[in-house]
C-alpha cells in the first residue's frame, strides 16, 4: 500500500470533520431522538480527548495524577469566558448567543478559544508537574488532587457580594457556586455560547489520538516509558527524568484543558460551566477510563473512554425506559447510584481478571514501525502477535 | 602514560551521621582498567553513585578531563560520557531488549520532538542510525537474536550483558562496572576478564570496576584502589595491593581492631 503523506491525511480528516459538522446539524434538526445519541457521540469524543491526555502522564510516564479534572475545569472556564467575549466582539447579538453558532463562526471563535487555553494550561501543567520531580506515587497523587480542589474551592467560594479586590471580583464574575453562564442580560444570562460542532470535538479528539500514538511510537515515547520503568537507570543513560515528567504533565494539561473548553462551548452544550466539573469524581471518571482500557495504551484509553461514556448514558436511558414499562423498582432507582455500583464492580473485576486493562499496553493495531529494519529471520518462538510485549 | 581521565579529590559523602565516603582521592588514567575494591559497606558503590551524580558529594571535587562533575545531574553526567551498570541489574523491565538499548541513544538523536511527531526525514534517519547502532552492539554482546523479547525474560548473565550494551550505546569515555562478576562461576569469570579487556580496546574506553571477585579484579585491573569504611587504605598494582597489610587486615579481619571496635 502506498503511504499517504501526512498533510493529505490531515486534509482528508479535516474534510471528514466538516462533513460530520454539517451532517450533525441536518440530523439534529430532522430527529430529536437522534440528537440524544449524537450528543453522546460528541461527549464520547471529548472524553476520548480527556482520557488520551491523562494516559500520557498516568500511563506513559507513570506519574499518578488524580487532578485531571482541575485542568478540564480550567480549560472549561477559560474557553467559555473567551468564547463569550469573542462572540460579542464579533458583533453577535445576545439573542444569537442563545442558539448554536454556525461552522463558519466557529472557525473564527475556536482558534481564539484554543490558543489561550493551550497557553494557560501548559503553564499551569508545568507548575503542577514540578512536584513530580520530588514526589512519587501517593504523595504526587495528593498534590495533583490538591491542585484541582484548590481551583474548585476558589471558584466555588468567591461570591460577587463579598469580592473586595480585582482578583476576587474577576473570579466572582465566573459565577461562583452557580457556575459561569455566559454574558449577563439584566438578571439573566445568555449561557455559554454553543460554538464547537463535531468538526471541533470529533476532529480534535481524533487528532489527539493520532498525536498520542505517534508520541508513543517515537524515541520520546520510548524514553518516557524508560523513565516510568526506572528513573535512575534512565538518568544513567542520559534521559533526564525531570524534563520528561514535566513535559508529560504539560501535554496532559493541554489535552485536558482543550477537552474542558470543548465541553463548555460544544454545540447544544449545557450553556454552563460549573465548579462541579472540577470535582474529584470527574478525575476519577477519567482514571477509570484509562485503567479500564489499559494504562499506557492510546487506543485502550480511547476505547475505555467510549465504553465508559456509552454505559454512562445508556444506563440512564435504560433505567428511564424500564421505568416507563411499569416495573416499579426501575422507576425508583437512581441512575447515579446504579452507575457507581456498576463501575465500581467493573473496576474490581478488571483488577482481578485483567489488572493491566483491556489492552494492557498494546494498541488496537499493532504495527512494526516502518523505520525499523525488519528482522532478517522470522522468530518462531511465539506465534501470537503482541504476545512478546505483554 | 596517558593523562588522567577521571580525578577524585578529597571526596566526602555523609548520610546523616554516617560518613560513607571520607576524603577519597584517586586518579584514573585514560585507557586503563581501574579496580575499586573493599569489604562490604566500604563505600565502593557510593563512589560510583557520586561519580554518576546519583548522590551529590558533600565536599571535594570530581573531574572528568576538565569538567567538574559535582553538582551535575545524572543525565548531564551521562551526556559528558560516563556510563555505568548497576549492582542489582536495572533494566527497563517491560521493554524489549533492543528498546532498552535504544533509550540510551536518545542523547544522540538530532530530531526535535515536533520533528519526531511529524515524522520528518530527520526522524527516520535518526531511527535508522540508532537502530543500526543498537543492533551492532547487541550483536557484539551476543544478544542480537533475542533483540525483540522483553528484557526481563533474559537469563541473568544476558541481562548483565544487556546492561553493558545499553551503557555502550551512550558512546561513553568512561564505563563504570558495578560487580559484573556477581553470580558467575569460575569459567564465566575467566571469560569476563577477556570481555572487559575487549571492551576497553574495541570501544576505546576507560573502565572502573567495583568487584568482589578477586580472580577478576587481580586478573584484569592495572591499578587497584582499596576502600574500607569509606576511607582509602591502599592503592597500587594488583601485586602491591595483595601484599598490603591493611588490605589483608580489612579482608581477613584483624583481631586487635575487632576488639577495639567492641570495646
Amino acid at each position: 500500500m502506498k503511504k499517504i503523506p501526512p498533510w493529505a491525511m490531515v486534509l482528508i480528516g479535516a474534510l471528514v470533520c466538516v462533513g460530520l459538522d454539517l451532517g450533525y446539524d441536518a440530523a439534529v434538526s430532522a430527529d430529536r431522538a437522534l440528537k440524544f445519541w449524537m450528543h453522546i457521540a460528541v461527549i464520547c469524543a471529548i472524553n476520548v480527548l480527556g482520557a488520551t491526555s491523562l494516559n500520557i502522564v498516568n500511563g506513559m510516564a507513570g506519574q499518578f495524577s488524580i487532578g485531571h479534572a482541575g485542568f478540564v475545569g480550567l480549560g472549561a472556564y477559560l474557553g467559555g469566558a473567551v468564547a463569550a467575549r469573542v462572540a460579542l466582539m464579533m458583533g453577535l447579538s445576545l439573542a444569537q448567543l442563545h442558539d448554536n453558532l454556525t461552522l463558519g463562526q466557529s472557525m473564527v471563535i475556536m482558534p481564539a478559544v484554543l490558543l489561550p487555553v493551550i497557553v494557560v494550561c501548559a503553564l499551569v501543567g508545568f507548575v503542577v508537574g514540578l512536584p513530580s520531580l520530588r514526589l512519587r506515587g501517593d504523595y504526587l497523587a495528593i498534590v495533583t488532587l490538591g491542585f484541582s480542589e484548590i481551583l474548585r474551592l476558589t471558584v466555588l467560594g468567591t461570591a460577587e457580594e463579598t469580592a473586595q479586590n480585582p482578583i476576587t471580583r474577576a473570579i466572582a464574575a465566573l459565577g461562583g457556586s452557580l457556575g459561569y453562564r455566559g454574558p449577563r442580560v439584566g438578571t439573566d444570562f445568555t449561557g455559554v455560547p454553543s460554538v464547537a460542532g463535531p468538526f471541533w470535538t470529533v476532529g480534535i479528539a481524533a487528532f489527539a489520538v493520532f498525536l498520542a500514538l505517534r508520541l508513543k511510537r517515537s524515541g520520546y515515547g520510548r524514553a518516557l516509558r524508560a523513565v516510568r520503568e526506572d528513573e535512575i537507570a534512565a538518568a544513567a543513560v542520559g534521559v533526564d527524568p525531570a524534563r520528561y515528567k514535566v513535559t508529560a504533565f504539560v501535554l496532559a494539561a493541554v489535552g485536558a484543558g482543550i477537552a474542558g473548553a470543548l465541553l463548555a462551548v460544544q454545540r447544544d452544550g449545557p450553556g454552563i460551566v460549573s465548579p462541579a466539573l472540577m470535582k474529584f469524581d470527574r478525575s476519577f471518571e477519567v482514571i477509570t477510563m484509562v485503567i479500564l482500557g489499559g494504562s499506557g495504551s492510546v487506543s485502550g484509553a480511547a476505547i475505555g473512554a467510549i465504553l465508559y461514556t456509552v454505559v454512562f448514558y445508556a444506563s440512564e436511558e435504560g433505567l428511564r425506559i424500564a421505568g416507563q414499562s411499569g416495573v416499579e423498582i426501575f422507576a425508583k432507582m437512581d441512575a447515579a447510584a446504579l452507575r457507581m455500583a456498576l463501575f465500581a464492580a467493573t473496576l474490581v473485576l478488571v483488577m482481578l481478571v485483567r489488572p493491566e486493562g483491556i489492552f494492557g499496553e498494546r494498541e488496537l493495531f499493532e504495527k512494526k514501525d516502518g523505520g525499523k529494519p525488519v528482522d532478517k529471520e522470522p522468530k518462531g518462538k511465539s506465534g501470537v502477535p503482541g504476545a512478546l510485549e505483554a | 602514560m596517558a593523562e588522567d581521565l577521571l580525578v577524585l579529590e578529597n571526596v566526602d559523602k555523609r548520610f546523616g551521621g554516617l560518613r560513607a565516603v571520607g576524603g577519597v582521592s584517586f586518579r584514573v588514567p585514560r585507557g586503563s582498567i581501574f579496580g575499586l575494591i573493599g569489604p562490604n559497606g566500604a563505600g565502593k558503590t557510593t563512589v560510583f553513585n557520586l561519580v554518576t551524580g546519583v548522590y551529590r558529594a558533600d565536599g571535594g571535587a570530581i573531574r572528568l578531563s576538565d569538567t567538574q562533575l559535582v553538582g551535575k545531574t545524572p543525565a548531564q553526567i551521562a551526556a559528558c560520557g560516563v556510563a555505568r551498570t548497576f549492582q542489582n541489574i536495572r533494566l527497563f523491565a517491560s521493554m524489549t531488549v533492543v528498546d532498552n538499548v535504544l533509550v540510551a541513544g536518545e542523547l544522540k538523536r538530532k530530531a526535535t520532538l515536533t520533528q519526531e511527531i511529524a515524522r520528518t526525514k530527520h526522524f527516520w534517519s535518526d531511527e535508522k542510525d540508532l537502530d543500526a547502532r543498537a543492533r551492532t552492539l547487541l550483536d557484539a554482546m551476543g544478544l542480537l537474536d533475542v533483540a525483540d523479547v522483553p528484557a526481563t525474560s533474559l537469563p541473568y548473565g544476558s541481562q548483565r550483558r544487556l546492561e553493558i550494551a545499553r551503557a555502550l550505546m551512550l558512546q561513553p569515555k568512561l564505563l563504570l562496572l558495578d560487580e559484573p562478576a556477581a553470580g558467575l562461576n569460575y569459567g564465566e569469570a575467566e571469560s569476563l576478564k577477556e570481555q572487559i579487556r575487549g571492551l576497553r580496546d574495541t570501544y576505546d574506553l576507560t573502565i572502573i570496576l567495583v568487584e568482589h571477585n578477586m580472580q577478576v579484579v587481580m586478573g584484569v585491573c592495572e591499578r587497584i584502589h582499596v576502600l574500607d569504611h569509606g576511607v582509602t587504605i591502599a592503592e597500587g598494582t594488583p601485586t602491591e595491593v595483595k601484599q598490603h597489610p591493611k588490605v589483608i587486615a580489612a579482608y581477613l579481619g584483624d583481631e586487635r581492631e575487632g576488639e577495639e571496635a567492641e570495646a
